[in-house]
């Protein structure tokens, strides 16, 4: 009995020695060195200041044409993958990219920070801060969760925008969500993909003010969406800068939470809505577009062949996408 | 800075004289063979598979030496996986009421598309409960720590942002995992089963798989 404890006491000294050891390794939660800096953090990124925070934010074309403003998935991706959009500048329109709040290159908050009517709020700050008159159209365009984001404020606001293209929203009430997460997800209990995401947890752990290594294991965790057996059917990984774990862990919380109806309202949205699915994502399908499409009294639903979830984002999808969604827009500018 | 990173692998592999190995009943691997060998399948940070040896020492107190090596499913069966080794020792005894403590040495190796992740940790635990001949039941807390891990960006995460820095990064986290183990002797063979909860150092947060567990088949020689 002596002798063992003393073993004991040797190892469990050994390894509190090494716990305790003033290490001169790179801080995980430093910025910059895992992610990216942000707009806060790098000041010669591009934003602008609204609604109480800093975002990330580009445009293209001239800005007194009709805008464009294109609302990213996530919550907490960004807008980087979504930036074949530029091309409807050259047909006409002022595109507005933002990263939203807590996403992407914009500034980071306290979970607490994060609501889903603020997100909503944000966008209104948006189109406020780039329109230049009241008579100055504006068309959305959401893709996944901006496609939700986008709904949630045609809902509170059903006048202000003149026009709406959604693609692949989970979906407008808050269990149409969970079935597609539940199905997105769903990688096969022995795939590569399931094991990339989760395994990873035993190297980095952090505590929810340490950002930069959450979305540092976010970001190894959402490359798994790219990865040949996950039923959402990209070609590939996605462009990101960074992936916001926080605001997606806050955002989808509330969402369990307060279980959203984004629809209460939609029968005052009279304009016809382009809503587009994908060919290859398993996950979605023509039947759950058109449940969730469904919530809109006027709506327009194609197929985008050759595609998977992120159908703007890959050259295939997005070549087949784009001529609808212009003639969409022109016969509604 | 590297000398104190290469001084942290050094240690770790110190105390890692040999295994955290296998569940073991102690009451039957008290006498006869001094080695087992075991295969095992469950859940550890995903689904994995692994194999264990251990080795009873000559010593006045029970002492059982071991390794083990596991690795998850998927396609590449390469490209992800752990290896433990160490001790643990009986420092309790009582009738069938027996207490245990662990002390592990790991490396564990990660890569996807993004990055390629080394580390080195520790895992330290206690198990105790009631032991016969022919069966046993313990409870167990362990805490896995990630002492040092070397990041490796990849192309495609150094394509897209190349202000990305690769390196050792210290400390890289934590979990505790706390559970239940059981098993069945017949003769010379094993069937253990264990079965718990994990959660972060932060003792809030949880990983995705926020639990462990393990079926393993061992046989004694």
């Amino acid at each position: 009995m002596k002798l063992s404890m003393h073993l004991f006491a040797t190892i469990a000294a050994t390894a509190f020695g090494l716990s305790a050891c003033d290490y001169d390794g790179y801080e995980p939660n430093d910025p910059a060195r895992l992610v990216p800096r942000t707009v806060d953090e790098d000041q010669t990124l591009p934003s602008i200041n609204v609604n109480g925070t800093q975002l990330h934010a580009e445009t293209f074309g001239d800005p007194q044409n009709p805008i464009l403003l294109v609302l990213h998935g996530g919550p907490g991706s960004d807008y980087r993958s979504l930036l074949n959009c530029k091309a409807f500048a050259d047909r006409g329109y002022f595109v507005v990219f933002y990263d939203q709040r807590g996403s992407g290159l914009s500034q980071r908050h306290p979970k607490s920070f994060y609501t889903l009517k603020t997100h909503e709020d944000d966008v209104g700050a948006v189109i406020r801060y780039y329109r230049r008159s009241p008579a100055q159209k504006v068309f959305l365009l959401g893709h996944s969760w901006g496609g939700m984001l986008a709904t949630a404020y045609v809902n509170s606001y059903p006048t202000v925008v003149n026009g709406l293209i959604i693609g692949e929203a989970g979906g407008f009430v808050w269990k149409d969500v969970e079935d597609y997460v539940s199905r997105s997800r769903d990688f096969g209990l022995l795939s590569e993909a399931l094991n990339n995401a989760t395994y990873v947890d035993q190297f980095f752990t952090g505590r929810m003010n340490q950002h930069q290594i959450l979305d540092y294991k976010f970001a190894l965790l959402t490359s798994s969406d790219g990865a040949k057996d996950s039923p959402v059917g990209n070609e590939w990984s996605l462009p990101f800068w960074r992936n916001g774990a926080v605001v997606f862990d806050a955002l989808y919380n509330l969402g369990e939470k307060q279980q959203p109806d984004w629809t209460t309202n939609l029968a005052q949205f009279r304009v016809r809505v382009l809503f587009v699915y994908s060919q290859n994502n398993r996950a979605y399908g023509e039947a759950h577009a058109r449940r969730v499409s469904g919530a809109f009294p006027n709506v327009q639903l194609e197929r985008i062949n050759d595609a998977g979830h992120d159908m703007l984002s890959f050259p295939r999808g997005f070549a087949n996408f784009f001529p609808l969604a212009l003639t969409y827009l022109n016969g509604l500018r | 800075m590297m000398n104190k990173v290469a001084f942290t692998m050094l240690s770790v592999l110190g105390i890692a004289t040999v295994g955290r190995a296998q569940n073991i009943n102690w009451r039957a691997f008290g006498t006869g063979p001094a080695s087992t060998i075991s295969v095992n399948a469950g859940l550890d940070y995903g689904v994995a598979f692994g194999v264990a040896y251990g080795r009873r020492v000559s010593s006045r107190v029970p002492i059982v030496l071991g390794a083990d090596y596991s690795f998850p499913a998927g396609d590449k069966v390469t490209d992800d996986f752990k290896v433990r080794s160490g001790l643990q020792i009986e420092v309790v005894r009582a009738g069938p009421f027996s207490a245990t403590v662990k002390a592990a040495g790991l490396f564990r190796r990660f890569e996807n598309t993004q990055a390629l992740l080394q580390n080195f940790g520790s895992e330290f635990a206690g198990v105790a409960g009631y032991y016969t001949r022919r069966w046993f039941v313990a409870g167990e807390v362990t805490f896995d720590k990630a002492i040092v891990t070397h990041v490796k960006h990849l192309k495609e995460a150094t394509d897209l942002n190349p202000g990305l820095v690769s390196g050792w990064y210290i400390p890289t986290g934590g979990n505790l995992l706390t559970g239940v183990q059981t098993g069945v002797t017949l003769g010379r063979t094993d069937f253990t089963f264990k079965v718990g909860q994990a959660v972060s150092q932060d003792f809030r947060s949880r990983p995705l798989i926020p639990f462990y567990m393990q079926f393993s088949y061992g046989i004694r020689f």
